[in-house]
């Protein structure tokens, strides 16, 4: 006998059912919060600023693609965000852009564009998009502010004094912290739109939906502690059951 | 100006602020229900459900392929199906990236239909997922779940003369009717193996795939637009090669 309780198949019936009435009420607030993001007050990007792409450089507004709506992760790769020679880019973030190709074809059909943002050169982020197998835009903000203005990266002097992450006052900030910045384009103008940061992350990372219905949930003692690049797990394996 | 209220960064913030302590809410009672998922009885599964597979006929402990926990999503392929449904292409397209992840947590991660194996791996190498995928052999096992309809409990749904459009728009992209298509029903059933004995643990259907599996829908309610699925238009999601073609 597993450690685990054991019931009969009626027994777990009830118990599931309790469940899926919680679970329904939390969807139903998720439901009304997606509203609420959609009723936030839209703010017109009056900065100007640049990125470099596959296909030469572009501004904000040439980000979209024709479509109305932006997604930029804020993907933390170079400039003081190294995690050593071999492995450039952040793990954490690695793991959310492995979600990226399977949406992006289903968002871009529904007139939402999703781009990554890095400050490293393309010449540094390409050989890593290789490896990883990615096909998803990834585009290098490091010719103007846009990482720093959307709070995904810090200066120095906000690494020793304090920082705003996540909408708060932070001390001892990284050089770069994940998030997601949203975009709308109307009448040739961006309005940023939304921003998350953090464990708002989450929601873009199936695997912990996945995890979060299956026997052992999370199974982590921070969230960190298992990441590896999906191409590592065999050689850096720290099995944990 | 666009037809939405624009603010200074001041208000924006202001309001996205309340909006965070909300979110915040609703991810830590996300947590607890995790953790009552978790608390959720196992139930032996005394059945031997067999399934055909690209290594041979096996059973539901052999699926667990060495791991501790097996996810398994009913993709709606049914027999008379020339191709897959497409919403469950697109769950699909979440599923199949996380496999390397997942097997890392000890979980094992592939999809089960009634269709004839060949169809659902040729349907498989046209999509690129790189994923097991299982034929089921009978119907008992998306049947016992709720996954798989008869023509009899069927009938007054079909007879109803109210079939939604998105129905019969997907059942069309099937290559089949829409009894055909609505007799198979998608889901994620969950499991866990301890000692031999295969125990069923979680269950879900319908809007509760969306956390784990409809990976679209977590960024499109983060975007200005939304959902934006309006009730009298059919469903938008199509197949990731049959957007342009749509």
């Amino acid at each position: 006998m597993p450690e685990h309780a054991v019931a009969t198949n009626e027994e777990w019936q009830v118990a599931r059912k309790e469940l899926l009435d919680a679970e329904k009420a939390h969807m139903r607030s998720g439901d009304d919060l997606a509203r609420r993001r959609r009723e936030l007050p839209w703010v017109p990007v009056e900065k100007e600023y640049v990125f470099e792409t596959d296909r030469g450089t572009s501004t904000l507004a040439e980000l979209f693609e024709g479509r109305s709506q932006l997604l930029v992760y804020h993907f933390m790769f170079g400039f003081g965000y190294r995690v050593d020679e071999e492995n450039p880019g952040c793990t954490g973030c690695s793991l959310v852009a492995d979600h990226f190709d399977g949406v992006i074809p289903h968002l871009n059909g529904h007139a939402v564009t999703l781009v990554a943002e890095s400050l490293a050169p393309l010449e540094e982020l390409r050989p890593y998009k290789q490896r990883m197998g990615w096909r998803f835009p990834w585009v290098s903000s490091g010719g103007s502010d846009f990482k720093h203005d959307f709070g995904a990266a810090f200066t120095e002097e906000q690494q020793r004094s304090h920082a705003e992450y996540n909408f708060r006052e932070v001390t001892g900030i990284e050089p770069q912290r994940e998030g997601m910045s949203v975009f709308a384009l109307q009448d040739g103008v961006v309005h940023h739109t939304y921003s998350t940061y953090d464990r708002g992350v989450e929601r873009f990372m199936g695997t912990y939906g996945y995890l979060d219905v299956a026997p052992l949930g999370r199974n982590e003692e921070g969230p960190a502690d298992w990441w590896q690049r999906h191409d590592e797990y065999e050689t850096r394996k720290k099995e944990r059951r | 100006m666009p037809d939405h209220r624009v603010g200074t960064p001041e208000e924006w913030q202001a309001e996205r602020e309340a909006l965070l302590k909300e979110e915040k809410e609703l991810t830590h009672r996300g947590d607890e229900l995790t953790k009552k998922r978790q608390e959720l009885p196992w139930v032996p599964v005394e059945k031997d459900y067999r399934f055909e597979t690209s290594d041979g006929e096996k059973s539901l402990a052999d699926l667990f392929d060495g791991r501790s926990q097996l996810l398994i999503y009913h993709f709606m392929f049914g027999p008379p199906y020339e191709a897959g449904c497409p919403v469950c292409s697109s769950i699909a397209d979440s599923i199949a990236p996380q496999v390397p992840h997942l097997g890392a947590r000890d979980t094992t991660a592939l999809f089960s239909s009634r269709g004839p194996l060949e169809k659902l791996l040729a349907y498989r190498d046209r999509m690129g997922w790189e994923i097991d995928w299982v034929s089921t052999i009978g119907s008992g096992f998306h049947r016992d779940l709720g996954f798989f309809h008869t023509e009899e409990e069927l009938g007054p749904f079909l007879e109803s003369g109210e079939i939604p459009a998105t129905v019969e728009q997907n059942a069309e992209m099937c290559g089949t009717d829409a009894a055909g298509y609505v007799a198979e029903g998608p889901g994620l059933s969950v499991y866990a193996l301890d000692d031999g004995t295969v125990y069923r643990t979680y269950v879900t259907t319908a809007r509760g795939l969306e956390g784990p599996a409809m990976a679209y829908y977590g960024l499109l309610d983060r975007t200005p637009k939304g959902r934006n699925e309006p009730p009298d238009e059919p469903l938008w999601v199509r197949r990731h090669d049959e957007y342009d073609a749509a």
